[in-house]
């Protein structure tokens, strides 16, 4: 129980530290700026980073947790390609209804990211690690490139959706366009937390889950949706990003065990303070033309998918 | 409560076609251990899984402390019947202690992992355990599950396969205590010296029940030949 404190207020003041430094830091120089101005400027790329990394700290969880996989993780089981794909469908067939009210843009990610969430349970079956992570692989494959098909042919969206492939949207954010994204993130994520007893007793297996009082498919189905949901919502506030709901767990599980209920939470915490660090490195590091908060992300985590792949024996 | 714990008539099986089990029927009375004999792939697990409410296909009728376990919510099963699956599989790499913290009843599981000779290993993760130690383990989150064992059921799968011979004779021991506990025990289990200290013995062979009844009357020479080819 000291250990999980420890974590969780160790996490937190962490977080509150990295929270002052990002808002001191960007293009406009050091410092909040006269009465706060830099600011409330820099304040929803902070939010919508934290919102994000909390959603796909915990969708990651929730995603090895139901697929009982380390290596599950929406980045690369192209549950993300799903959302940023739903987005360019949307932006292909009608850009200008994509603008008009603050729900369209999140639906069209959510159905993505649902449509290729199915896709994955219907073709990878459970417990594979090699079979799910080819399964994403060729759902990642296919979204990017019908994702990048798209942009190509419309001349108004390619920029944005090149910028969402590139994990770069944080730079836009407003408080118009982050308010229902981040709810949603936040929003999904509390669901998923709700399902940390589920995903405890899976750990043993369908069959002795079943038995210990757990509807596994219920359970499934409303991991898979809500995982969809939070990966909608972070795609609408950031682009595509991997590895962070690899990266989180991971961390999550060697500080504090693999409980998910204890674990999803810290997961969660991590998570936003990952990506917020990420985005702030890149906002420091090169003030003028910052790295996408992908792109640092995808530095610190592809030696570590590495790492954990080479581990994970079955 | 009916004197009844497990009632099953007809019980069939099939998995993509192949028939695992093919008419089974049993009737088990609390106060009992009932033993699930017979070779490899004879139908022994399937009968426990559908005995247990895990293969909702199951056709035939099934009674497990009185309600069908196939419709029956699977949190409401949970408070009146124990499942141990054969494999001591765990996905994540968890402490002993963790078991405490995903039991649903902590000090009656810390009491039978002191019981199985687990208390001095409580810190040590799964991967740092033997099979044996690891299954012991999840015996004893299974059997704590369902707190006061009377009018209770736990169906377990080999529950001694892979154990040193101090904890068989642990587990063979816990079971029959169950039973005089006031429960029902049902175990699936290749060990005869177990078998026969059970109070009754269902004897498969492919799928079919070829005798049911006390071990005197059921491991007679000819129904052992009969049924493994050994004598």
């Amino acid at each position: 129980m000291n250990r999980t404190l420890l974590a969780f207020g160790s996490g937190l003041f962490g977080l509150v530290i990295l929270i002052f430094i990002a808002l001191s830091v960007g293009s406009a120089g050091t410092g909040w700026g006269d009465g706060g101005g830099l600011m409330l400027l820099r304040a929803p790329r902070i939010l919508a980073a934290l919102a994000a990394g909390l959603a796909l700290g915990i969708g990651g969880a929730a995603q090895q947790g139901v697929f009982r996989n380390p290596l599950a993780d929406p980045g690369l089981t192209g549950v993300f390609g799903g959302a940023l794909f739903g987005i360019a469908i949307l932006l292909g067939v009608s850009p200008g209804l994509a603008w008009q009210l603050p729900w369209i843009i999140p639906l069209a990610a959510f159905l993505g990211a649902l449509l290729t969430s199915v896709l994955l349970v219907l073709i990878s079956g459970r417990g594979n690690t090699a079979r799910l992570l080819i399964t994403g692989l060729g759902l990642n494959a296919f979204t990017a490139a019908g994702t990048l098909v798209i942009a190509s042919r419309s001349n108004e969206s390619r920029e944005l959706l090149t910028n969402g492939a590139y994990g770069d949207w944080l730079g836009m954010a407003t408080f118009e366009l982050i308010w229902l994204p981040c709810l949603l993130c936040a929003f999904a994520s509390g669901l998923l937390l709700t399902l940390g007893r589920s995903f405890d007793l899976l750990s043993f297996g369908e069959d002795s889950a079943q038995a210990s009082g757990c509807d596994v498919n219920r359970s499934r189905r409303w991991a898979v949706l809500l995982t969809a949901l939070a990966a909608a919502a972070a795609t609408c506030l950031i682009g595509q990003v991997a590895f962070i709901g690899l990266l989180a767990p991971h961390l999550a599980r060697g500080i504090i065990g693999p409980r998910h209920r204890l674990m999803m939470p810290l997961s969660g915490l991590l998570g936003g303070g990952l990506l917020l660090c990420a985005d702030t490195i890149g906002r420091a590091a090169w003030p003028q033309s910052p790295l996408s908060a992908a792109a640092v992300m995808a530095l610190l985590g592809a030696p570590l998918f590495i790492w954990i792949a080479r581990r994970s024996h079955e | 409560m009916s004197e009844i714990a497990v009632q099953a008539l007809g019980v069939s099986v099939a998995f993509n076609g192949h028939r695992a089990l093919d008419g089974a029927s049993l009737s088990l009375p609390f106060g009992t251990v009932t033993a699930l004999a017979g070779p490899n792939g004879a139908g022994k697990t399937t009968l426990l899984r559908a005995l247990a409410g895990l293969i909702p296909q199951a056709t035939g009728e099934i009674a497990t402390a009185g309600y069908d376990p196939r419709t029956t919510p699977p949190a409401r099963l949970a408070s009146v019947r124990a499942y141990g699956a054969q494999a001591a599989y765990s996905a994540w790499d968890f402490t002993l202690s963790d078991f405490l913290f995903l039991s649903s009843d902590p000090s009656l599981c810390d009491s039978w992992l002191e019981r199985l000779q687990l208390t001095d290993l409580r810190h040590r993760r799964l991967s740092q355990l033997s099979i044996g130690q690891k299954k012991s383990a999840h015996l004893a989150l299974a059997i704590s599950s369902l707190g006061e064992p009377f009018g209770k059921i736990f169906l377990l799968d080999e529950p001694t396969v892979g154990l040193d011979l101090a904890r068989q004779e642990l587990v063979q021991k816990a079971c029959l205590d169950l039973a005089l506990a006031g429960a029902a025990c049902v175990v699936a289990t290749h060990d005869m010296n177990f078998i026969r200290r059970c109070h009754q013995v269902a004897v498969l062979s492919e799928g079919r029940m070829i005798a049911y009844g006390p071990p005197a009357a059921t491991l007679t020479p000819a129904i052992i030949y009969e049924t493994w080819g050994v004598s």
